[in-house]
């Protein structure tokens, strides 16, 4: 969701370059839209999964062909706009279940052309826009044709600007509709509202309880939670490009481009403009263009003629004053420029408010602190405003972000995966059963040509111990989050860790307790630049800092099985039973770019090497062991698309290790014996 | 030969027409407009002159769309900035008065009167106030306030009824803001009005039980949703179940029914409060919210959980949490545009002004825009911890690093506390400014006597401070703090360099917590009653002591201006409390242990004993008095917020059997 949010507000940027660019806008209008009806709260328990859009082969019809309907003077028109219209009063919600997938379905009524008695049109048949907004929806997965299904309905009564109908006989075309039922469920669009002189925020249409998605809602038409308030669409956009401007300073420090001011806005700003100097610049129409240059591409300054919106990426912050309408397309073109809008507009209810958090990329001044806009901005530090025009949503959300520490009562799941070691697999289970907070024990049996020994040879130990037996021999089984784990805790350990005490093993589990969103875990490593070969490097020497601990002994959250089997970015994790290799650093990766956090290294280091493999562990092997490992981190680091690991200097000890203290007092006295 | 030759090359050309006959056909039935009305219309058209449509708006509608004079008042709604005078304000910040009430007042009432009073934002004059806050009657005997005094058509004035009111008002709340809970849809303001939780009888006035939740995840086998019935009960509904828990019509089919007594809520993932409403039950079954659950992402699950947590410790635990962040909201406006980059102009220009909360909000550029991002409202911890008035920034303060993507800048100040006669601390002032961490060293001179005129030659800046002589003062944020570590040291504290090196490096890891080398403890003392806590060594710790330990400079700005001004005092009063006091502060606001780092055993036979008995001590055993004073924090909290940690943060190779020479801080392992 807020990838898209976020799409749309730099929207304007990505919507170069004429048709496609349309329908890029479109479809992200529409799809915020809806998004801003589901945060409404209707929609919010919708599964919104993509159902695959049925073929339809598109028809090709001229718009003179469309069928000109007539509306009788006196055929019925809808009540004004119901304002206590919320949505669990005025729309019907029976119509949107019970379909496939639970889908919310739009339903768009054909083209008709609306004529008087007179037979003068009652609006053009359909503008340019609306047919691209239309045709978005259309070709989404939102569309149906059949009616009956629809929980949605979209008139293809373009009422995108009030100028451009009657108003009256507007509404007596809404009134007609096959399924207007008081506008119950009907989604109207539309961007310039209200006329001279008054110039209404919403639409004048009567349009009774249709739910509105208006440019320009004030705090007095807008129904919270029901109506959506969208930009007002700016050509330029289509017509320009714009290269990309990154933060920093600007030569303006403030620009206003609106042609339209109200001369007592435009006197402040001048004003502004006097007392500043070249920090502020105030722009209006030109009055001498040569002819054929459109009006809407330049803008002067005394007699200095500026490009148009390409102007507005010289300054930092612009403002975006109300006009006769409170909704500004100018809004859109400085957001695209990546000017900061400085919203002078009271009421004025922004662009998908619900959705998106304006203050993290727009300053609003009162009307009657325009004069004090530039010292109210000049307060701004630096930082805010680099921030502000990054429009930067937050990197890291940590999925176990509440700081609390878990009660030790709930000990933790051991899951020691095995292949065909069982007499070093039986000497762990017997280790770890004495683990005072152990709960149960897991054994993740991976070879599938041999079946565990039975069940009365195994070690009998105070806690259930459970047999799971994997359908095929893969590293990732480790991390499958199991129905049998039922603690938070789990410690994955090896069938060959069994030089780790009680004590520590216990103490490790304290500390999971006190950072329970990190890899807690003995054995550390480390990952290394390498300058000369431009890549990363893995270290498993003594060195003064970790970035990972191994997953051959380690307490983490039980979320993060969950995470590794089923949210792994990439191939990582066919990388990584493909090579039957480094699913402990792609744990380590996954947990650290999730949480932005660093792993714990608790007690001192131990020789980890177990009595039966020293055969293997000669020393050609171990390179290639190491070589093996590096290239992993380059892989994964490559796939996240950045480095997630962070390097620290500490481990964990308990409070009093080493310290000149009595043994017998220590609560984990067993700690770091070789 | 040659006919065979002909033939083929006959069925080549045919087959290639067929080919081509194949391929065109779909082409050609997409070109040649089918009859246009007939049959099904099928999606919506591609126009054959879309090209020739005309825009919406015509060339410079958009643009100039006619200047019209600014929008005059209209009767009727009311939205901030048009029903509130910002300029009652200026110079004086949220501040709120609150009517007394006439005639006898209520338990909660005359609680939340306190809590008002306590807070930051009380004043006693009306005249002065910038909002002026009013208690609707909240117990039937109460009699109905007539119109208040300074009523003015309600003009900045917020009406606060926790309870629905038992009489109806005798006048108009016409441009009041009004708080309650339950507010109709038809009378709410958006914006300007605020609505409230619906508050048992007996809500504790201020601290409030903790959130319930004692894990991240819920529990395997427990119940996906449980109802709420009528009379306080829950119809709790099985994982397992797909039938519809609230339909008669599937009575039958249901799980085990358990239903519980209002008192206990019940263990379930989600709990569903239907309105009332003869169709609500309809309604949800068309939403179809038992199966959206069962399709909710754990991830979803997991921080909806715990959101709830964080929503209810923030704000809703307590009395004093719902009021205080009734009038945060209401003071976002203001508070938002007083101070900033409050950072540098914050009190500090002038070395302690006894009235630090006027020079607070000097700047007269009320009502500007608002910087208290939605982040700071719904993220731990939460907005009355975050005070508004600190930075506009998130960055700034100690707890948005990961979600900004941000690093605490990367030196520290040292404020070494002093005042006691003799030499200047020149061992101490040399260790720390040994450390390529170090900003600056601060002194802050609290003696009767002058400060040294000579002090040693140090690679960074030495400033001296004077102080007040409170030992509040310690936590005061002088401007001359640039940086976001503080080393709070004591004149009498002894440290070396790599101590001070590692601490400043683990401190970056957890910039919103405590990292110090002294240790104390609490502890539930069942004979006497109450809280206790020691400095024996023991195997966990609840609280460092400031006499030697890096946090962030916010928590001087917290301290100072976010504390109840008794508890403050009480620490003026008994110098060991201001550590608890401290300790209890940034506990209450990360919930978590603060950490503890190596401190040579060497430096404690090196110490000269404490000058100032009952001063802050090292080793000493506090004293009775001392321990009085956690049991008044505990109460001045409303909860006891101290969390134990067993654990101590050491170099990667501390004390391995690994050569000195491959150790970065080898000088922590002297014995």
């Amino acid at each position: 969701m807020c990838a898209s949010v976020k799409y749309n507000i730099r929207g304007p940027a990505l919507i170069p370059r004429m048709k496609t660019k349309h329908r890029i806008y479109y479809i992200t209008l529409f799809s915020i839209v809806l998004l801003g009806l589901i945060a409404t709260g209707m929609f919010q328990f919708w599964p919104h999964s993509i159902e695959s859009s049925s073929d339809w082969s598109v028809q090709k019809r001229s718009i003179r062909d469309v069928p000109v309907v007539r509306l009788p003077a006196d055929s019925p028109v809808p009540e004004r706009g119901d304002l206590s219209c919320r949505m669990h009063t005025c729309f019907d919600v029976y119509r949107c279940g019970f379909n496939p997938k639970n889908k919310i379905k739009v339903y768009i009524y054909s083209l008709k052309k609306y004529v008087d008695d007179a037979g003068v049109p009652v609006s053009s048949t359909i503008s340019q826009e609306y047919n691209e907004l239309l045709t978005a929806v259309a070709d989404s997965d939102y569309y149906t044709e059949d009616i009956a299904r629809a929980c949605l309905f979209i008139p293809s009564i373009d009422l995108l600007n009030q100028n451009a109908l009657r108003v009256k006989e507007t509404a007596q075309a809404l009134a007609q509709l096959s399924r207007w039922d008081r506008g119950t469920n009907h989604l109207l669009f539309n961007m310039l509202p209200g006329g001279p002189p008054d110039y209404n925020t919403a639409l004048d249409v009567p349009r009774d309880r249709a739910l509105l998605a208006g440019g320009g809602f004030s705090t007095w038409t807008y129904r919270q939670g029901y109506d959506v308030s969208i930009p007002v669409y700016s050509p330029l956009s289509a017509e320009v490009d714009l290269p990309e401007k990154g933060p920093g300073p600007r030569r303006y420090f403030l620009l206003s481009s609106q042609m339209a001011l109200h001369p007592e806005y435009r006197e402040e700003l001048a004003a502004l403009q006097a007392r500043h100097g070249e920090a502020v610049l105030v722009l209006d129409k030109c009055t001498n263009l040569s002819e054929g240059i459109p009006a809407a591409r330049k803008r002067c300054h005394k007699h200095q003629v500026f490009d148009y919106p390409q102007v507005l990426q010289e300054a930092t912050f612009c403002v975006v004053p109300r006009g006769a309408r409170l909704g500004q397309a100018v809004l859109s073109d400085v957001l695209w420029a990546g000017c900061i809008p400085v919203i002078i507009a009271d009421s004025y209810i922004l662009p998908f408010s619900e959705v998106l958090d304006w203050k993290r990329a727009s300053v609003a001044v009162p009307e009657e602190k325009m004069s004090d806009v530039y010292s109210i901005l000049q307060s701004i530090p630096q930082r805010q405003i680099e921030e502000m025009q990054r429009q930067k949503w937050g990197s890291v959300s940590n999925p176990l972000f509440l700081p609390l520490i878990p009660p030790q009562s709930q000990g933790f799941t051991a899951i020691v995966l095995t292949y065909d070691r069982v007499e070093s697999l039986f000497r762990v289970i017997t280790e770890v059963s004495k683990v005072p907070s152990l709960s149960k024990l897991l054994v993740v049996w991976n070879n599938q040509n041999k079946n565990p020994p039975d069940d009365s040879l195994w070690p009998k130990i105070r806690v259930p111990l459970k047999v799971v037996r994997t359908a095929e021999n893969k590293l990732s089984n480790r991390f499958f989050p199991y129905d049998e784990i039922e603690t938070e805790a789990v410690l994955a350990i090896d069938d060959d860790i069994i030089m780790l005490t009680s004590d520590e093993l216990q103490f490790g589990y304290e500390v999971w307790r006190e950072f329970p969103d990190r890899l807690v875990g003995y054995p550390g490593r480390l990952h290394l630049w390498d300058h000369e070969m431009s890549k990363w490097k893995y270290e498993s020497e003594w060195t003064n800092e970790v970035s990972m601990v191994l997953t051959g002994a380690a307490f983490y959250h039980k979320y993060f099985n969950y995470l590794y089997t089923y949210k792994m970015p990439g191939d990582i994790k066919n990388w990584v039973d493909a090579h039957m290799n480094c699913e402990d650093i792609a744990m380590n990766f996954l947990v650290a770019n999730v949480t932005g956090k660093a792993v714990i290294k608790v007690t001192p280091r131990k020789k980890f090497k177990c009595p039966e493999c020293t055969a293997i562990d000669g020393l050609s092997l171990d390179q290639t062991h190491m070589v093996e490992r590096s290239e992993c981190i380059n892989k994964f680091a490559s796939v996240f698309g950045t480095m997630p690991l962070k390097v620290v200097e500490h481990r964990a000890d308990p409070v009093l290790y080493k310290d000149d203290f009595p043994e017998k007092l220590k609560s984990f006295p067993n700690i770091g014996s070789l | 030969m040659q006919s065979w030759r002909r033939k083929s090359l006959w069925l080549a050309l045919l087959a290639s027409w067929l080919l081509v006959l194949l391929g065109l056909f779909p082409l050609l039935r997409l070109s040649v407009p089918t009859s246009p009305w007939a049959g099904a219309p099928q999606g919506w058209p591609r126009w054959l002159d879309a090209e020739l449509l005309q825009s919406f708006a015509k060339p410079g509608e958009l643009l100039e769309d006619g200047p019209r004079p600014p929008q005059a008042l209209r009767g009727g709604s009311c939205n901030w900035g048009a029903c509130f005078d910002t300029s009652k304000c200026r110079g004086g910040g949220l501040k709120v008065f609150v009517y007394p009430a006439a005639g006898p007042v209520s338990e909660t009432r005359r609680r939340i009167l306190a809590s008002v009073e306590g807070s930051r934002y009380h004043t006693l004059s009306a005249a002065e106030a910038c909002l002026l806050l009013l208690l609707s009657p909240d117990t039937s005997t109460g009699e109905c306030d007539p119109v208040p005094p300074q009523w003015d058509g309600g003009r900045n004035h917020l009406v606060l009824s926790l309870h629905p009111a038992p009489c109806p008002r005798t006048f108009q709340l016409g441009q009041a803001m009004v708080a309650e809970a339950s507010p109709t849809v038809d009378t709410f303001r958006p914006g300007f009005d605020v609505a409230l939780p619906l508050l048992p009888e007996a809500h504790p006035l201020r601290g409030g039980a903790p959130g319930q939740l004692r894990q991240h995840s819920p529990r395997p086998g427990v119940a996906l949703l449980a109802l709420a019935e009528d009379g306080g009960r829950w119809h709790v509904a099985g994982t397992d179940f797909s039938a519809c828990p609230w339909d008669g019509r599937c009575e039958q089919d249901r799980g085990p029914k358990q239903t519980h007594p209002g008192a206990t809520l019940p263990n379930a993932t989600f709990c569903l409060i239907p309105g009332r409403g003869p169709d609500v039950l309809h309604f949800l079954q068309a939403l179809q919210v038992l199966t959206a659950l069962q399709e909710m992402p754990l991830t979803r699950v997991l921080a909806l959980r715990q959101q709830t947590q964080f929503l209810w410790d923030a704000y809703f635990s307590s009395v004093e949490k719902v009021i205080h962040t009734t009038l945060e909201v209401r003071g976002i406006h203001l508070m938002g545009a007083l101070v900033f980059g409050s950072a540098s102009s914050l009190p500090l220009s002038m070395p302690l002004s006894s009235d630090t909360s006027s020079a607070l909000i000097i700047q007269d550029r009320i009502f500007g825009p608002s910087a208290h991002p939605s982040l700071l409202w719904n993220s731990p911890p939460g907005a009355i911890l975050a005070l508004p008035t600190f930075s506009p920034s998130p960055s700034d303060f100690p707890f948005y690093h990961l979600q900004q993507g941000s690093r605490p800048l990367g030196r520290f100040s040292a404020l070494i506390w002093g005042g006691a006669p003799g030499q200047p601390p020149l061992k101490l002032i040399q260790a720390v400014a040994g450390s390529q961490h170090c900003a600056q060293i601060l002194v802050l001179w609290s003696s009767e006597k002058p400060p040294p005129t000579r002090w040693p030659k140090t690679a960074v800046p030495l400033t001296v401070i004077d102080g007040h002589r409170k030992v509040s003062d310690r936590f005061f944020p002088y401007s001359a703090i640039s940086t976001d570590a503080i080393l709070s040291l004591d004149a009498h504290s002894s440290l070396s360099t790599s101590e001070v090196d590692f601490a400043f490096v683990v401190w970056q890891s957890f910039p919103e917590r405590m990292v110090g080398f002294l240790t104390w403890s609490h502890f539930w003392d069942e004979a006497r009653g109450g809280w206790g806590y020691t400095a024996k060594r023991t195997n966990e710790f609840s609280m460092v002591l400031t006499s030697a330990a890096f946090y962030h400079r916010y928590y001087h700005t917290l301290f100072t201006h976010a504390l109840p001004k008794a508890l403050r005092t009480l620490a003026d009063e008994a110098p060991t409390c201001v550590d608890v006091l401290m300790n209890f502060l940034v506990a209450s606001v990360t919930k978590l242990p603060p950490i503890k780092v190596p401190y040579g055993m060497w430096h404690q036979e090196a110490r000269p004993p404490p000058l100032e008995p009952g001063g802050p001590g090292l080793r000493q055993e506090p004293q009775p008095a001392a321990q009085n004073c956690i049991n008044q924090m505990a109460a001045g909290f409303g909860h006891m917020p101290l969390v134990s940690s067993r654990l101590r943060l050491d170099p990667v190779l501390f004390k391995d059997p690994v050569s000195v020479l491959r150790k970065k801080y080898r000088s922590l392992e002297k014995p």
